[in-house]
């Protein structure tokens, strides 16, 4: 591909990719100018430097709530997404069964379901187990949105994996249990961390959902009303400490994935 | 026994999948034929007149008419932005391929509420795009573009585009050079190794990436509420308006189903697009 295209206009092509790349960024840039701010509006270039917004957003009770709360909602779903995304990784990838190809299937279509859908027919199956919308009834709600992205992390952690090694481990004495543990779960570490990455990131952010299964007080709802009512620069500094945290979450991460990808046999 | 052993590994996922899944989908269908009652909300029946008013009511029908016509915009800019784009990722350096990367991959990290907050700053009445305009002397006045649809669609490609550029790139990215320096070596000029090699076989990649956009676009919540004017109602908000405003939980049931319909007919629509226009993508 290089030796043909490299004749192309490269000084066009590269101009268009500066553009485009100006596209994506400057939205996510420009916020973290404005939330330093000493202003009141949200106008860019900001005027004058202060961190005033940044103690706003860390004094508004509903926002620090709002966090706790999305925390848990994140961290439980997760956990929840996570262990029945690796159970069923091992179904389908470590057993031939019959309806295998359907299970798959079935367990990737809440991709394509529109979350308005769900959290509405979810609002009339809630009684059904005696639940009400808060923090249990959004986890579950998110549960099964960060289910398939482990799953599919999972499996694909499982194409590459040498079932030898886990014969291996039974034949030398481990029981399944151990060899579970101590040889299939290490060997698609990789795969299991960026899909519960994945579903924690897709429960944090959450809106389409939690509007129908949470009391709108998880914290992108509260940053949203705060947006819609408000409109100040509170919202721009609190999206910009957690950038950073996030940001400083992936730095650790992904070069952990990478030494897990570089230490895959085969 | 054995033969159980693989469905015991499924119990936990099936314990989301069916109460969270699949009565959800069910409850929404039952309801659809129901009727909404204004004492007792909704009572069972079983009535096509939901989706009789759904599928022929001026109001509706043009709600559904936005939404599609919104996403095939979006969609259509997205896949005409992402061809170059993803075509630069392919022929860079391998450090502007990895910081390229990058860019396309960080959105994903980054809320949404972050996200239109920055274009409020860039596209608003006093945005950063009209101080630029007014000083160059372009126009008189503020352009509005933030609430309207200009607005909403900037926002929804915003949010989209990294769904049609990353399916479109691995497509590019499998092509094999041996095909193109052969086609070149043949006498083919480069335009037409590129509609004819190149084109072809990125479609398994532009038709996921168009799929995932679309769909995407036509059931978005957040952006129209947040960006968009309530001039140019779309599906997703009208739904939940529907549900909690109205109370008319048998009229958003059939909305939610026609909706879902839609979505589904995309799906298989671009699934069978694939097979055919790119049937060596099949299972071998």
């Amino acid at each position: 591909m290089n030796d043909f295209l490299a004749r192309l206009p490269r000084l066009l092509l590269n101009g268009y990719g500066l553009l485009v790349t100006a596209f994506i960024l400057l939205p996510m840039a420009l916020p973290v100018a404005v939330a330093f701010t000493s202003g009141d509006s949200l106008t860019f270039p900001p005027h004058g430097l202060s961190l005033r917004w940044f103690a706003a957003a860390l004094d508004n009770a509903q926002f620090m709530t709002g966090l706790r709360l999305s925390l848990v909602i994140a961290f439980g779903s997760t956990v929840i997404a996570t262990v029945a995304g690796i159970c069923a990784g091992v179904a389908i990838s470590r057993y031939r069964f019959r309806g295998r190809g359907m299970v798959q299937a079935v367990l990737l279509a809440p991709l394509a379901l529109p979350a308005i859908v769900l959290g509405l027919g979810l609002l009339f199956v809630l009684p059904w187990f005696g639940l009400r919308s808060g923090v249990v009834a959004t986890m579950l709600g998110h549960a099964l949105l960060g289910l398939p992205y482990v799953l599919s992390m999972v499996l694909a952690a499982f194409s590459n994996y040498d079932p030898a090694l886990e014969r291996a481990s039974l034949n030398l004495g481990a029981g399944p249990v151990r060899t579970f543990f101590y040889v299939t779960l290490p060997l698609v570490r990789g795969g299991i961390l960026a899909g519960a990455l994945a579903a924690f990131l897709l429960s944090f952010d959450n809106i389409s959902l939690s509007i129908f299964l949470s009391n709108n007080d998880t914290l992108p709802l509260r940053m949203m009303q705060q947006m819609q009512s408000y409109a100040d620069p509170s919202v721009a500094a609190l999206s910009t400490l957690l950038l950073i945290v996030s940001l400083g979450a992936l730095l650790v991460i992904v070069p952990y994935l990478r030494q897990q990808a570089g230490k895959r046999p085969g | 026994m054995r033969a159980l052993r693989p469905w015991l590994w499924l119990l936990p996922a099936g314990c989301i999948v069916v109460p969270l899944f699949f009565l959800p989908v069910l409850f929404m269908i039952r309801n659809s034929f129901w009727r909404d009652d204004p004492v007792r909300f909704i009572v069972p029946d079983f009535t096509f007149a939901n989706y009789i008013t759904v599928l022929s009511d001026g109001y509706y029908l043009k709600v559904f008419g936005n939404s599609l016509a919104l996403a095939a915009l979006v969609a259509l800019i997205a896949l005409v932005m992402a061809y170059p784009y993803a075509q630069l990722i392919t022929v860079a350096s391998e450090r502007t391929r990895l910081i390229l990367l990058w860019v396309l991959c960080l959105p994903l990290y980054v809320s949404i509420i972050m996200r239109v907050f920055g274009w409020i700053i860039i596209i608003g009445d006093t945005g950063l795009l009209n101080q630029l305009l007014l000083k160059a002397g372009l126009v008189a006045k503020p352009v509005r573009i933030l609430f309207e649809f200009e607005g909403m669609v900037i926002g929804m490609l915003h949010r989209y585009f990294p769904l049609m550029a990353l399916p479109l790139l691995s497509s590019l990215q499998k092509i094999d050079p041996a095909l193109l320096r052969g086609s070149v070596n043949l006498g083919a000029g480069r335009v037409r190794t590129w509609c004819c090699i190149v084109l072809p076989l990125s479609i398994p990649g532009a038709v996921a990436g168009t799929q995932l956009v679309f769909a995407g676009v036509l059931s978005d919540y957040v952006i129209p509420m947040l960006m968009g004017s309530t001039r140019y109602p779309t599906s997703a908000p009208t739904i939940f308006l529907e549900a909690s405003t109205n109370a008319s939980w048998a009229k958003a049931g059939a909305m939610g189903i026609v909706l879902l319909g839609l979505v589904l007919l995309i799906n298989i629509a671009a699934g069978s697009l694939i097979a055919r226009a790119a049937p060596w993508t099949g299972k071998a």
